[in-house]
């Protein structure tokens, strides 16, 4: 892609939509998530992966649609879509084996890639926690039997722990073959996403390693963050900044940056009805 | 209460009165709905009535799970997720837990498949049902009603989940008749096996539509006469929720009553602006505006077609 014009200006936000929608390939059947990585999979959808298969939890399979998707159970889940229907139906889809990968984030995560969305105990425990997280939803589903996931955490030393309070959602459990042992025959991580690096995971120990900083951040400036001995590629990249045609159509999608900016907090209903209207219908 | 109920030719009730017959306080109840869809007015219409000490079982129930904890009508909660998603989280869920405010509510954690199977084996009439999630994670650590064991057949681990059946079903659809066949466009969450798991389910939809018009599509249809109780017309029952080919996700609403649910005050406040000084959810659709709901239901149209 020796032709690839890249974006000069851009947020991080805008930069994570990108470096989530470049994990996904085109013919995949993706699992999407809440926030910045469903921005990603629409954005991979316009883009490099037009024929891959958006699902969502509620149950829309398939969806091709022309607006913004403000969440797992919205009504672009089922725009243009090939199947609408029920939840038990679709993740039972994904327990069988056909869904390639699926989109997870939390507020803990540890060095096998296993992830807290549920509480965190601070001074108290599982029954008063300092800390009570919305809980697995379909996270738990999603980790157990999608052929591959996707992590996105912001990277911050209490959030990156040697073990996470909780096992919401089972990554490589304690590392080699734990994962395969408790009876999940396949699945696991791929890749952290952060706001300032990603991590792969060795095929061997399943131990999360630092792979690629964003510009302009050093590993020194990672290693910080961890709470444990981070082990670092021998030859670290840098993550690749956005096209100019993703950022246009990020911005098409979600211009008054509900999910790439702090427009949710101020945005009026006109302003948010007019978004609507002028979305990527003509597209 | 009896099962007569189910055998009418014509179960149309006013909310008010479904709810009042229907749900009895110590029961469990169950909500349809998943990210949206939610049952919005229902829930609002259950805490209005002042009921107590119920046990919800849902998947990700939000909206109800939120809002129900904040009332103080919830003793216990089966579930996989409380929060309003992208809009933030559910603060009153967090003070029941963290600070017992305005009580302590127990909680048992699930994931939302597991939730929709245990729907799965209340509606199929079996006693549980085996799954390959929760394997290896903490849930079954904290929720003995999880069980790990073998499969007795190849000898590998499974995770096993009692079936659920819920006193009453509340479970929105796009349309039904007054018999209580509930056809749904769009996504259908776990509505289809809620209303089969439960021993009483009332259904309520957008619109209420004759039988023939129901025997159009007959493929649409995911809750059939025989499981309902009680029929209830209720047009933008999800405010602020979406509800596919029907009305838009209104979260510049959201926004605002998340903002207001940050302390226990602004919640106070809150439910009794939008809940007891109403007398029902005609008077909610007032307050918010026609004007309003239409905007939603005109952008839905323009990018979800219907062709009935």
């Amino acid at each position: 892609m020796e032709n690839t014009k890249y974006a000069e200006d851009y947020s991080l936000s805008e930069f994570l939509v990108t470096a989530s929608a470049r994990e996904l390939n085109d013919n995949e059947t993706i699992f999407a998530g809440v926030g910045i990585p469903t921005l990603g999979a629409l954005l991979a959808k316009l883009t490099h992966a037009k024929n891959a298969i958006i699902a969502t939890e509620c149950g829309g399979i398939g969806p091709q649609p022309k607006r913004i998707m403000l969440g797992i159970g919205d009504n672009p889940g089922v725009e243009d879509c090939l199947i609408a229907t029920s939840l038990w139906r679709l993740f039972s889809d994904q327990q069988r084996g056909y869904f390639d990968v699926g989109m997870l984030g939390g507020a803990q995560v540890d060095k096998y890639g296993n992830l807290n969305s549920t509480t965190i105990f601070g001074d108290g425990d599982y029954y008063t926690p300092a800390t009570r997280l919305p809980g697995s939803g379909g996270a738990n589903d999603i980790a157990s039997s999608a052929k591959r996931t996707l992590i996105m955490i912001p990277l911050q030393k209490r959030r990156f722990l040697e073990r996470v309070d909780y096992v919401s959602s089972p990554g490589y459990l304690e590392g080699y073959d734990s994962r395969e042992k408790v009876g999940l025959s396949r699945g696991g991580p791929s890749s952290i996403i952060t706001n300032k690096c990603i991590f792969r995971f060795d095929p061997v120990s399943k131990e999360a390693y630092l792979d690629s900083v964003h510009p302009g951040v050093t590993v020194e400036e990672v290693c910080n963050e961890v709470s444990w001995d981070l082990k670092v590629s021998p030859d670290v990249k840098i993550t690749e900044p956005p096209t100019v045609e993703q950022l246009t159509l990020i911005r098409m999608l979600d211009p008054n940056q509900l999910y790439t900016g702090d427009g949710l907090k101020n945005i009026t209903f006109e302003k948010y009805i007019d978004m609507l209207e002028n979305s990527l219908l003509s597209f | 209460m009896s099962d007569n109920l189910k055998k009418k030719a014509d179960k149309r009730m006013s909310l008010g009165e479904a709810v009042a017959e229907l749900v009895k306080d110590n029961s469990v109840l169950s909500f349809s709905g998943m990210g949206g869809a939610q049952c919005v007015a229902q829930t609002y219409e259950v805490i209005r009535q002042r009921r107590k000490n119920i046990t919800l079982i849902g998947d990700s129930p939000c909206e109800a799970g939120d809002l129900l904890a904040g009332a103080g009508v919830l003793k216990k909660m089966e579930i996989a997720f409380c929060a309003y998603a992208v809009a933030g989280l559910g603060d009153n869920f967090r003070r029941a837990v963290e600070k017992g405010i305005p009580h302590k509510i127990e909680v048992e954690d699930y994931s939302n498949y597991t939730i929709g199977l245990r729907f799965l084996a209340g509606a199929i009439n079996i006693p549980y049902i085996p799954s390959k999630s929760l394997l290896g994670s903490d849930l079954p650590k904290y929720n003995k009603n999880i069980k790990i064991d073998k499969d007795p057949y190849s000898g590998e681990p499974i995770s096993l989940l009692p079936a659920a059946h819920p006193d009453v079903a509340i479970v929105h659809v796009s349309r039904a008749d007054m018999r209580g066949n509930g056809q749904m466009f769009g996504f259908s969450s776990n509505a289809e096996n809620m209303a089969r798991a439960a021993k009483h389910t009332i259904l309520t939809c957008e619109e209420i539509v004759s039988t023939d018009e129901i025997r159009k599509f007959g493929n649409l249809t995911i809750v059939p006469e025989y499981c309902v109780d009680a029929v209830v017309e209720l047009p933008y029952a999800c405010h602020p929720w979406n509800m596919p080919f029907a009305y838009a996700y209104d979260i510049p609403f959201h926004s605002k009553q998340l903002a207001q649910f940050k302390t226990r005050e602004g919640f106070e406040q809150w439910i009794n602006e939008w809940c007891f000084s109403l007398k029902d959810h005609e008077a909610y659709l007032e307050k918010v505006g026609y004007k309003r709901l239409n905007d939603l239901a005109r952008i839905e149209r323009k990018f979800c077609k219907l062709n009935y």
